[in-house]
């Protein structure tokens, strides 16, 4: 168990280590490849009064110069021991961890990207829990009353959430309740849960509500198809024949088998949520990691576009890192395997 | 939110048994046709009783339909796309005069704000660029996708882990993230293509190629399962070659679940392309796009919501008959889903 | 100038995106919607604002609310180039001169701030003296002396630390090769200003500049005591010599300022100073603050633009919101420029075809239409004292004149039309509707255009403003909007068609009008010190610039402003052609 536990960590440290050579590659040769000289990556951080000995002067100095290995070197070193910016007038810090450090905005990636998390996890948890106890309950109930038609039913809203962008769900919700009802709070409020946690579940109501539909409909489908497949088996077959209530029957023995795949899709979903809550956030306006990204990428910030994807495949590969444990706990097979 | 890249159907853990995919194929082994009906026909007979099914086939169609067909359509019934129409606009709101965004008998969804262009036919192009592109990237994925799974799956051993790891790369990138990026830093004159050309070129090789792992690893899957089987040892013990083994024996029989998982693939496609032009990346304008068409309309959905409501719909209807239809496809073609 | 240039880093899909330019602005003869609504009392009435004050009041007290649905490009004044940002820094820093706090033209005229009077220039204007008033004080009680002005402008000098801010003083003082302190720390190399003592500033510069006192308004002169200096960080800690100082700073959010004790009213003519605190949010969503100032949660809308288009909507259909709303001019003109070095546009008779084919009344709905602007005919707009309105191109209500367009076409030897491209900010929505408005009119004489949007935080440094891309690239037309820096000819005009500024690298503002007539008449209009004069001049090149037909004209800005009910003291200024923050007040305690 633990020598699997190790494996898998080892596993997702490499993988983690891939990530940013192919993110760091991709980055900085596109736009090589797109035509762009040093002179142009470092035309964007100095002064509009700027001559083009002064350009070539920053393009050197911020290291645009050198080939794509040295540069990627150089991420490194400050991911691990730090890293010091010459900015032309003063040396910046940026200590390690340092995710990189932006000309534009001058100052590092990381204390960025921590300040913008909590609007994030915000969201993502909040939803996250609305999504997973209404889409299990719904796929629970549906199974159980195959055929019905609140099964029908809900199946049927559970398809039209897999169908719709959040960014139509998103403006139609705050159109309706916010804009024309006026009961939950317009796009872009947000309040922190330590300053006040009643505004706090007030302000992140609707994007919970709107980002649970599209999520808990996946959930219903598969804990009803999950509990359909479980209910059939013969360890069911055998509780009912012991005669055991219904209820402990389908909560014990029925739900609890059918749980494992929905947990697994859980962690990868919390990890993928985190890693990229961009259309939500653009949608509603929020402040997160993802609105953060979206900025970076029109304002053409390649170091917090960089640090933002690393942040994003961490989180994706630790909650890929966690199924798999959880996984080895559950199911002893895959220890083996 | 759904991100561009999650389906629900398809996402299979990471390096768990691929619980979701398994035994989708009805396999095809030779001679094995019982009493003449074959697995295609079981499915088409199964396929043809589900009605819901049959309706999004019959959605998708008519959508195709509409979007070859849009030069036409546009002419019988609305005004070509880019005309402007000032005099639908309030001049001092902007906005289209008449009830819900100008809705009438001559212009169907009403007129876009500022400029009055009108929307049923602007609704009726954007299909052609989301359609277009969402099949292609799909292709792309499926045949990416295909050949990466089944040689991982039938010849295993390093070549596998090297093709499984490369796969855990991609669905470890926050791959909207990457997409935007991407497509925000290409210029607009590339690989010898401009305009529309070029934009759709490069959003059908993003789309497409971020999502063949989706593919790929429930082909490996397949693959690997169907290694196991007497008729592949028997094809190998009689000296077939690797490539014959592949391409006559393992390939026909992954042609269910290919077909299956693909058309689950492109209203997530269509997601990820909407997302795209939602976000400001996709096909450039006056061309117009679903997603594009809602960036516009946050500005406006306070006071025009019409301008919201169709293009968004548009999206829904579409992505909801690709899901019914592949839904009902994989339904017929898996009997242990019934 | 561009002083929304970097609002294009708001979010892309989201309803942040705004393109307006400042607002409000002298226009006495109410070019709104006129001054009718008037609402329930004699108070509130539509336009009271524009060449008045609406709801006078010297009650002191109260939190004035402010938010910001951007950011600042920095609270540094050395680092700062929007025209909310010159208005807002008043707040808590004192230029050597500064704008009157007055409604309409008036407060387009300099007063002394700092300095006792206006500069004093030698016989041919290259050298100017300002005297400091004594016993003004930093807002630790120490005595701000002339080496805190001078410290000031030699560190706004260093680009590199500060690449927002305007470079006027690097363009005209005598700089002898002096870079900043932070290169040289030796300030007495920095000769081009002198502090012969304790509150004499003697400035030198390179040229003649009849209109210096427009540079020692800038806000390059609010002094920084060196001590204090952190570089790119003193935007963190900004020392106050204005009324207000900062209580607390969470930078890229929120923060706060409350009075500074060591501010004296009697030696500052401008600021009225009546609140007790002030809370000011940023990147804000910018319908929320729409709505916000609807409901009484927030006074100020501070980036000065306008409402966005929903809220728009709501104040002309409603007329109580009318009665409490601003409709006037202000500095922008938003414009497209035809950069001559791209063919066919290299022909003045190509320009002009597209000029007369032009349906300008497009170009002035994609900015919001009567309550956006006014139809423009030439670049400066009324706003700038001494500028004059003239229409070398006209045509029936604007829509332009496709058979004069198609003659014009014939002369260029293109009678079928040409083919070229037109730019735009990618996160602009009011400029692509004008892109696509251009299309389809310019259609018309059979001129086609293909839109290529880009980002705007790289238009003029990578794309629109780099002359080799733009030929390679074909992009003729690149829709553009510019502010004066200061309302004269030389604030608007120099940075946008003098040749002489275009540089090969990259990064210019002038986008592509090379006229070499036009180098003599700025050089001569720049050593003018007779005012009329020199406005003559000015006007004179922005007829030339017509007659070569290198800018088509879109819209003289105007923007909706929204004053709430408790806000006292509301008047749109000729400086900044937004409310003055300076003397706002709230009746909320």
């Amino acid at each position: 168990m633990l020598a699997y536990v190790a494996r898998r960590i080892v596993a997702a440290v490499v993988l983690l280590g891939i990530v940013t050579v192919a993110t760091f590659a991709v980055f900085f040769l596109v736009p090589r490849l797109a035509g762009a000289t040093p002179q142009d990556l470092a035309a964007r951080y100095v002064g509009r009064a700027a001559g083009e000995a002064q350009i070539q002067a920053a393009a050197e100095r911020l290291g645009f110069t050198d080939p794509l290995y040295v540069q990627y070197g150089r991420f490194v070193k400050g991911l691990v021991a730090g890293a010091e910016y010459d900015t032309g007038a003063s040396v910046e810090q940026c200590p390690a961890p340092c995710l990189g450090y932006s000309f534009i905005t001058q100052n590092p990636v990381l204390p960025d990207l921590l300040d913008r998390l909590p609007v994030t996890l915000s969201l993502a948890l909040g939803a996250a829990v609305l999504w997973l106890v209404s889409g299990v309950a719904i796929g629970v109930l549906s199974a159980l009353r195959r055929g019905s038609a609140f099964d029908r039913a809900a199946m049927g809203v559970a398809l039209a959430g897999v169908s719709l962008p959040i960014f139509f769900t998103g403006l139609l919700t705050l159109s309706i309740f916010s804009y024309g009802l006026g009961i939950t709070a317009p796009g872009g409020s947000f309040t922190r849960l330590d300053e006040n946690p009643l505004l706090w579940a007030y302000d992140l109501l609707l994007p919970w509500i709107t980002l649970a539909f599209l999520y808990s409909a996946a959930y219903a489908r598969l804990t009803r198809a999950g509990m359909l497949d479980t209910m059939g088996e013969d360890f069911i077959r055998t509780a009912r024949a012991k005669g055991l209530p219904e209820r402990t029957v389908v909560v014990r023995h029925g739900l609890r088998a059918a749980l494992t795949p929905i947990l697994t899709l859980f962690g990868l979903d919390l990890g993928l949520l985190l890693g990229g809550a961009i259309l939500t956030e653009s949608t509603f306006s929020l402040p997160g990691i993802g609105k953060y990204s979206v900025d970076a990428v029109v304002q053409n910030d390649l170091p917090k576009v960089l640090g933002v994807v690393l942040i994003g495949s961490m989180f994706i590969i630790l909650a890929n890192l966690v199924v798999d444990v959880l996984y080895a706990v559950v199911d002893p097979r895959v220890r083996a395997g | 939110m759904p991100p561009p890249g999650y389906c629900p159907a398809v996402t299979a853990p990471l390096d768990v048994p691929e619980t979701t995919a398994q035994a989708v194929a009805p396999v095809l082994v030779p001679g094995e046709a019982v009493a003449g009906r074959s697995p295609w026909r079981i499915a088409w007979t199964r396929l043809r009783r589900d009605k819901v099914a049959l309706a999004g086939g019959v959605v998708v169609v008519l959508l195709v339909l509409v979007a070859l067909a849009a030069p036409l359509i546009v002419g019988l019934l609305g005004h070509p796309p880019q005309e402007f129409h000032y005099e639908k606009i309030d001049p001092d709101l902007q906005v289209p005069t008449g009830s819900f965004g100008g809705v009438s008998g001559d212009f169907l969804f009403g007129a876009e704000p500022v400029n009055g262009r009108d929307l049923f036919s602007r609704v009726v192009y954007g299909s052609r660029i989301s359609l277009l592109i969402a099949f292609l990237a799909t292709l792309l994925s499926a045949l990416l996708g295909t050949f990466f799974g089944v040689v991982a799956g039938y010849f295993g051993g390093w070549v596998d882990t090297a093709i499984s790891r490369t796969m855990d790369v991609f669905l470890a990138f926050p791959l909207l993230l990457f997409a935007i990026a991407l497509a925000g830093v290409v210029p607009d004159r590339a690989f010898g293509l401009s305009g529309d050309a070029l934009r759709i070129t490069l959003i059908v090789f993003i789309v497409g190629f971020v999502n063949w792992p989706y593919v790929g690893r429930i082909v490996r899957g397949q693959a690997l399962s169907l290694r196991e089987r007497e008729f592949v040892d028997a094809a190998r013990s009689m000296g077939a070659s690797n490539r014959r083994i592949l391409l006559t024996e393992m390939l026909p029989n992954l042609v269910a679940p290919i077909l299956v998982y693909t058309t689950l693939l492109i209203p997530t496609n269509i997601l990820f392309e909407a997302a795209l032009s939602f976000l400001g990346v996709g096909v450039r304008p006056p061309t117009p796009t679903w997603g594009g068409m809602l960036s516009d309309a946050t500005r406006w959905y306070q006071i025009a919501p019409h301008f919201m409501l169709f293009p968004g719909l548009a999206i829904f209807i579409t992505v909801l008959a690709f899901n019914l239809f592949g839904d009902g496809l994989r339904d017929a073609l898996d009997p242990r889903s019934r | 100038m561009r002083r929304t240039r970097r609002l294009a880093a708001v979010a892309l899909g989201a309803v942040a995106a705004m393109a307006l330019g400042a607002c409000g602005g002298p226009s006495t003869g109410g070019s709104g919607g006129g001054t009718g609504g008037g609402g329930d009392t004699a108070k509130a009435e539509a336009n009271a604002g524009i060449g008045g004050i609406a709801n006078p009041s010297d009650a002191k007290g109260g939190t004035l609310r402010m938010a910001n649905s951007s950011d600042w490009d920095s609270l540094d004044p050395a680092d700062t180039y929007y025209a909310y940002a010159w208005n807002f820094a008043r707040l808590y820093g004192r230029s050597l001169v500064g704008f009157k706090a007055a409604p309409g033209k008036e407060g387009a005229e300099l007063v002394p701030d700092l300095a006792e009077s206006l500069g004093t220039p030698n016989a041919d204007a290259t050298q100017w003296t300002y005297r400091l008033k004594p016993g003004i004080k930093f807002e630790d009680g120490s005595v701000i002396t002339s080496r805190d002005v001078k410290y000031a402008i030699a560190r706004s000098l260093d680009k590199d630390t500060f690449p927002n801010g305007p470079t006027y003083f690097n363009d005209y003082l005598d700089l002898q090769g002096y870079e900043g302190p932070y290169k040289n720390p030796n300030l007495d190399a920095f000769t081009a200003v002198e502090t012969p003592d304790d509150r004499t500033l003697v400035f030198k510069l390179r040229t003649a500049f009849a209109g210096f006192d427009y540079l020692a308004g800038l806000i390059n002169t609010i002094p920084v005591p060196q001590a204090a200096d952190t570089g790119a960080r003193y935007k963190e800690k900004v020392v106050s010599s204005g009324p207000y100082k900062f209580e607390t700073n969470e930078l890229g959010k929120r923060f706060t300022m409350v009075r500074n004790p060591n501010w004296d009213a009697s030696t500052d003519p401008i600021r009225k100073a009546l609140p007790d605190r002030i809370e000011v949010a940023v990147n804000a969503n910018a319908d929320d603050v729409d709505n916000r100032l609807f409901s009484g949660d927030l006074d100020v809308a501070i980036e000065g633009t306008g409402v966005q288009p929903a809220a728009q909507g709501r104040v002309l259909a409603d007329q109580a919101l009318k009665a409490n709303s601003d409709n006037g001019l202000a500095g922008f003109t938003w414009f497209t420029v035809l950069d001559d070095s791209v063919a066919p546009l290299d022909n003045v008779h190509c320009r002009r075809a597209v000029l007369l084919a032009a349906d300008r009344t497009g170009y002035q709905r994609a900015y919001g239409g009567a309550t956006g602007g006014d139809l423009a005919t030439n670049l400066m707009g009324t706003n700038i004292p001494g500028a004059q309105q003239f229409d070398l191109y006209p045509s029936s209500g604007g829509t332009g004149d496709v058979a004069k367009a198609k003659d014009e076409l014939n002369q260029c030897g293109q009678p079928n039309g040409f083919t070229t491209s037109i730019s735009f900010r990618a996160e602009r929505p009011k400029e692509k509707a004008a892109a696509e408005a251009l299309q389809q009119s310019l259609a018309r004489a059979g001129i086609q255009l293909e839109i290529k949007p880009f980002p705007a935080g790289d238009y003029a440094k990578l794309y629109a403003g780099k002359p080799d891309y733009s030929v390679a690239n074909k992009l003729g037309l690149k829709v553009y909007g510019w502010q004066a820096d200061w309302p004269d000819g030389f604030g608007f005009l120099a940075q946008v068609v003098d040749r002489r500024v275009i540089k090969a690298g990259g990064g210019n503002t002038n986008l592509g009008i090379r006229i070499p007539e036009l180098d003599a008449r700025i050089d001569q209009a720049l050593g003018e010190t007779d005012k009329a004069k020199r406005d003559a001049i000015w006007t004179g090149i922005d007829r030339t610039v017509m007659e070569n037909a290198s800018v088509l004209p879109g819209v003289w800005a105007k923007g909706l402003l929204y004053r709430p009910p408790n806000l006292t003291n509301v008047f749109v200024t000729g400086a900044w052609g937004m409310y003055e923050y300076t003397a706002l007040g709230t009746t909320r305690r």
